[in-house]
């Protein structure tokens, strides 16, 4: 992160630069230890919006072209209104430090059929560095959960001159959250099956809470309104919400289901000799199945950000079936 | 938020420094302390060389912790004994023990090492009443830190031996804390303990 906020120094008048969520710093002309106190224990600082309403709606509409959405989007969609709002994030660096003790299951099958469970001991030293980042307030229907981007420049004087979004949740509730997010990706790094012992610690390294500008764009398409949101320092998407092609979509759901079904039948066809081969091929059909439904199951929209009826990307989807088949593979194998 | 420069609690001599730390020591008084929560006097020790040493010394502050630490139960696969409980005062399976954390900058292999070594074989040494000019490394590790750190290196001990560890039911409770500032020389192939 490289994120500094200006300062000068109380004993020189020097100016130095301290980056976000430190409490001490050096200065550099007189060597004077200083130290920043927040309001409550908070650091707050705020991101410089960086773009214009030109360049937002530009982006809005580039982004209307891109991918699966109503071919004549670019033509006929008409942005209504759009303005910037500064919303807050909290920061939160944290190390964890542990052991985590258990054991990996494996299942071994020889060449007669028999199974046999092998469970290896496993002890596991974590130590890692992990960075959360959450939205401090309710930002009702603009699909912004966490902040993605976290370099630009900042101030921290004047952001209280700029309308913002009050924060809603508390510092300790968001140091809750990182941890419970922390202790669940460290238990995950480790792959056991099953966990005997575990004792992890969060050493909680710099907390601040971040405002940070998002364009939103309402724009209207055949008398329905949508909206998107632009990051106000990348000036790139956010999040939004976009009419589907019709066209598109029943292409994809026929091609979906008939190369799944060539797949199936053509397992089956090549396997008779071997009915493994066959519930492979099945199995791989009906993934294909699965992941088209699961793409176009919304039908008119094309939805991008954390709304909270989320919309899987088909890399997630993919994923998710991997899984699927290769728990399918361990019953018939 | 504001910004204010910082003074010794005790004579209120405003505190200069090279490297950022943790802690503050004033120049003319000698306290150390702490603003992680409010102001705060920590409790320091400054370890004196062996009489003799050659090479080019340097300090390496360590929080010190006085820990009660019992064992309820535990189970090692294919395991050998209870490490620790060669090491700590009273009955088998508990008692009292210093627990030795690196304060400085450290990889997490050299944190292994220096905790686990050092609260195995705690250093015998003399104390000394300043650095004579010797430069010490800055703490980077708070006294907070230090404590939720105390739990993993007794872990790390009874782990980092044969056998796996499948469970371990204990308990530690840190009676009280001290940065010691520990003397070392460089030498090639590292920094040596020079007590
Ligand atoms: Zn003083």
């Amino acid at each position: 992160m490289d994120i500094t906020i200006s300062l000068n120094c109380p004993a020189c008048g020097g100016t130095i630069n301290a980056s976000e969520g430190e409490n001490v710093v050096i200065c550099d002309y007189c060597d004077s230890a200083l130290f920043i106190e927040g309001d409550s224990g908070v650091y707050t600082i705020a991101f410089k919006n960086k773009i214009t309403k030109d360049s937002v709606v530009l982006e809005s509409k580039r982004w209307w072209s891109e991918g699966f959405k109503a071919r004549d989007l670019k033509r006929s969609g008409k942005v209504v209104e759009c303005y910037p709002i500064y919303l807050p994030f909290w920061n939160i660096d944290l190390k964890v430090a542990g052991w985590i003790c258990g054991y990996e299951e494996h299942i071994h099958t020889d060449s007669k059929g028999n199974m046999r469970k092998e469970r290896i001991p496993k002890e596991i030293m974590i130590m890692k560095e992990y960075v959360f980042t959450e939205i401090a307030c309710d930002p009702g229907d603009l699909g912004i959960r966490n902040l993605r981007n976290l370099s630009g420049e900042t101030s921290f004087e004047d952001f209280e001159m700029i309308p913002t979004f009050e924060s809603t949740t508390s510092r300790d509730d968001a140091l809750q959250h990182a941890k419970d997010d922390a202790f669940s990706r460290a238990r995950d790094s480790t792959r056991l099956t099953e966990i005997t012992f575990e004792r992890l610690h969060v050493l909680p390294r710099r907390i601040f809470l971040a405002y940070y500008p998002i364009w939103v764009v309402r724009y209207e398409y055949r008398d329905r309104m949508y909206v998107c949101t632009i990051d106000g320092v990348t000036g790139k998407i956010i999040s939004g919400r976009a009419p589907g092609d019709p066209i598109f979509q029943s292409l994809a759901v026929t091609a979906g289901a008939s190369i799944g079904g060539l797949i199936a039948a053509a397992g089956i066809l090549i396997s008779q000799a071997d009915p493994g081969i066959a519930l492979a091929a099945i199995g791989a059909g009906v993934a294909i199945l699965y992941v088209f439904y699961r793409f176009f199951r919304r039908g008119s929209e094309i939805i991008v950000g954390d709304f909270s009826e989320r919309s899987h990307s088909p890399g997630e989807i993919l994923k998710e079936i991997s899984e699927v088949t290769r728990k399918f593979q361990r019953v018939y194998r | 938020m504001k910004i204010v420069q910082i003074k010794c609690p005790s004579c209120g001599t405003p505190i200069r420094m090279k490297n950022k730390e943790r802690i503050f020591l004033c120049d003319n008084c000698k306290m150390m302390h702490t603003r992680n929560h409010g102001i705060e006097s920590i409790d320091y020790e400054i370890a004196d060389f062996a009489p003799g040493t050659a090479g080019e010394r340097m300090y390496m502050p360590f929080w010190r912790l006085y820990c009660d630490f019992s064992i309820r139960s535990k189970n090692v696969e294919r395991g050998s004994f209870f490490r620790l409980s060669q090491w700590i005062k009273g009955d088998r399976d508990s008692g009292m023990l210093f627990v030795f954390i690196p304060a400085f900058d450290v990889s997490l292999e050299d944190f292994k090492i220096l905790s686990t070594r050092l609260t195995l074989n705690p250093p015998h040494y003399h104390t000394t009443m300043n650095f004579g000019g010797v430069p010490r490394m800055p703490v980077l590790l708070t006294k907070e830190e230090a404590q939720e750190l105390a739990d993993f290196v007794v872990v790390t001990i009874e782990a980092e031996k044969p056998g796996v560890l499948q469970y371990l039911d204990y308990s530690l409770i840190v009676k009280d804390e001290k940065i010691i500032y520990l003397p070392f020389i460089k030498t090639p192939s590292g920094p040596v303990l020079a007590v």
